[in-house]
């Protein structure tokens, strides 16, 4: 019994730069959402019936060049939205609840790691993830389209392909803020990750409900939200009578005050007990 | 309060050296709790013992140090370093034991030390073999390759102390690290912490059990209401009180009543117990150890030893809060 009586050994060895150690975090986050099956699956089935099939068919069929109608038939399809809306909750749920379940927080807040890098680590992890989804598949369906076209006017899919990016960017961001602040919200990764599902389809069962009265009532559903931001990005013009207002307001309220809340949270319990 | 305690030690301290932490007057209150009053202290180089109650402020002082809390008053320097200005700097060479569950359950050891060495700062090639290193030397073996959440309570203890060393920091605070080990746990806890200590490192355990602490500090300081009430080095503690005597004598019970009676009267007798014909007694010497010895041989009482006392850790705990 007992131990090797093993010396304390010293490490020598260079440091790398504070401000690069979030990477760290990210890298983790990335690796070990690859390893979850059920996560691979939505992401899996998701580019099957949203990416898959728009590639095959407008690559297959004959087109002259990319065309602004194939992008946002394709980016406003529901099932799109109801993918992205689980992978999020799944990708978010438990990336901080489970720093707080077992107190690591702790860990990470002892060292020379700022807590605002410790979210920007996760935030980016997540979002490197969210996007095998949500950036990857609609560069990859611009290229293939531009890649087969018969037509000569390349510039015009080249635009096409670059107001796509930013549309990807935006799915991609979209419904992670609101998952980190549920997710930091609760110690357990399933409330966390059927808190952020359900807030996002009470708010679109609830804009459909009012919107009969006033189409800006829309606004509060974040499916509505994000295909009028499509329309906005391919130069289509949105309904009468909508407000363009409205649709900043809605989104900077999903973005921003989540994740300052995600921040005072970890503040707050980044004491530990 | 002993002001012989307080001042006692103080001159061993090893300054400049690149642990060492000093606090002047901090306050930290939650709400109306008042965590730590106005705690002043010096912490030396070795291994020191943070002694204190349920509650005096051990956990907070430590988390004050570490910048996990915000003193609302004083000022605390780690190695000459100013605690919240230096913060990033002085946490590269600070390791940190929490006192509860830490550990991310779903990690495995190996994966969770080599992690929270890359934080630190360790680059993935240097981080990966220390933290085998670092899990040989805690002695966790192959269960290394499983989940934490699998791991008994003793070896999820050694797995919290191996991330708090998989960076090599000079500075270490340990919050109960022997909490809820088995006696033999306990001692290899010990050792290790003894291991670490050997090679240049400031450690700063807390703890409230005491036979631990008299085992592997060199340097004590005791807390209690958020203050510092005792520091010093635990000889000097311990050596404290002068003329502090262990008499044993032996003799018939008739003649050893009336020796005690005498002691009683013309000596401080801190303790008496006796049997089989033999007395035990602790006592502070007033006058020469001759007097004692002359009214044993009147008494017919034969004095075995006579011997200096020192005084047990837990005595000077008791005596101080
Ligand atoms: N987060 C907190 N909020 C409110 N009060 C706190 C908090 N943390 C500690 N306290 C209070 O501060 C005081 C000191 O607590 P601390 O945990 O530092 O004691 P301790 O010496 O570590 O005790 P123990 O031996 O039980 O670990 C206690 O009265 C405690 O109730
Ligand atoms: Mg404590």
């Amino acid at each position: 019994m007992g131990l090797d009586p093993i010396r304390y050994k010293p490490w020598i060895g260079q440091r790398t730069e504070h401000a690069k150690r979030f990477l760290v975090i990210t890298d983790h986050v990335f690796r070990h959402k690859l390893r979850s099956k059920w996560l691979l699956g939505i992401i899996v089935l998701g580019s099957i019936l949203v990416w898959v099939f728009p590639i095959l068919i407008f690559s297959l069929s004959p087109h002259d060049s990319l065309t602004t109608e194939m992008m946002l038939e394709t980016l406003q399809n529901d099932l799109l939205f109801i993918f992205v809306l689980i992978a999020a909750s799944l990708v978010c749920a438990d990336l901080i609840s489970e720093d707080l379940r077992g107190n690591s927080l702790v860990l990470y807040l002892y060292r020379a790691l700022r807590p605002e890098r410790y979210l920007l680590g996760k935030v980016l992890g997540a979002l490197l993830v969210m996007s095998l989804f949500t950036f990857i598949p609609p560069i990859a369906l611009g290229i293939a389209v531009t890649a087969t076209q018969t037509g000569p006017d390349y510039a015009a899919s080249a635009e096409v392909i670059a107001r796509t990016v930013l549309a990807a960017v935006l799915t991609t961001i979209f419904f992670v803020p609101m998952g980190m602040m549920l997710s930091s919200f609760t110690t357990k990764r399933t409330y966390a990750a059927v808190g952020i599902f359900m807030f996002f389809f009470t708010m679109t069962i609830v804009a459909g409900i009012f919107s009969e009265s006033d189409i800006n009532w829309q606004l509060l559903g974040p499916g509505n939200l994000l295909n009028y931001w499509y329309d906005v990005i391919f130069g289509e013009t949105l309904p009468k009578g909508l407000s363009s207002a409205g649709i900043a307001i809605m989104t900077f309220l999903l973005l921003v005050p989540p994740l300052m809340v995600t921040y005072w949270r970890i503040l707050s319990k980044g004491v530990g007990k | 309060m002993n002001d012989a305690l307080m001042t006692g030690g103080q001159g061993d301290v090893d300054k400049g050296a690149e642990g060492n932490v000093t606090a002047k007057d901090v306050v930290m209150r939650y709400g109306n709790i008042m965590a730590l009053d106005h705690l002043s202290m010096e912490i030396p180089t070795g291994i020191v013992g943070l002694l204190g109650p349920n509650g005096a402020g051990k956990s907070t002082f430590i988390k004050a140090v570490l910048g996990l809390v915000e003193p609302q008053g004083g000022t605390i320097t780690v190695g000459g370093l100013d605690s919240r200005q230096n913060v990033l700097t002085i946490r590269d060479k600070v390791g940190y034991m929490p006192e509860h569950d830490c550990l991310v359950e779903v990690m495995t050891g190996v994966e969770l030390v080599s992690y929270f060495g890359m934080i630190s700062g360790m680059s993935k090639n240097d981080s990966i073999p220390r933290s085998h290193e670092v899990l040989d030397f805690v002695g966790i073996g192959e269960e290394r390759y499983r989940p934490i959440s699998s791991y008994s309570t003793g070896m999820k203890q050694r797995v919290k102390l191996a991330q708090a060393i998989v960076h090599d920091p000079n500075l270490l605070f340990l919050d109960e690290p022997t909490n809820g080990m088995d006696p033999l746990g306990r001692e290899e806890m010990l050792d290790l912490i003894e291991r670490i200590a050997a090679g240049h490192k400031s450690i700063l355990v807390s703890s409230h059990i005491l036979q631990d602490m008299e085992r592997v500090c060199e340097h004590v300081i005791i807390i209690n209401n958020g203050r510092a009430v005792a520091q010093g080095s635990l000889k000097n503690l311990l050596g404290a009180q002068e003329g502090r005597m262990k008499l044993v004598a032996r003799g018939v019970p008739e003649d050893l009543a009336p020796f005690v009676k005498y002691l009683e009267r013309e000596q401080r007798v801190i303790s008496t117990s006796e049997e089989h014909g033999q007395v035990t007694v602790v006592l502070i010497l007033r006058g020469p150890s001759g007097d004692i010895f002359a009214a044993a041989k009147n008494a017919g009482v034969q004095v075995r030893s006579l011997t200096a006392d020192l005084s047990t850790l837990e005595e000077v705990f008791i005596r101080s809060v």
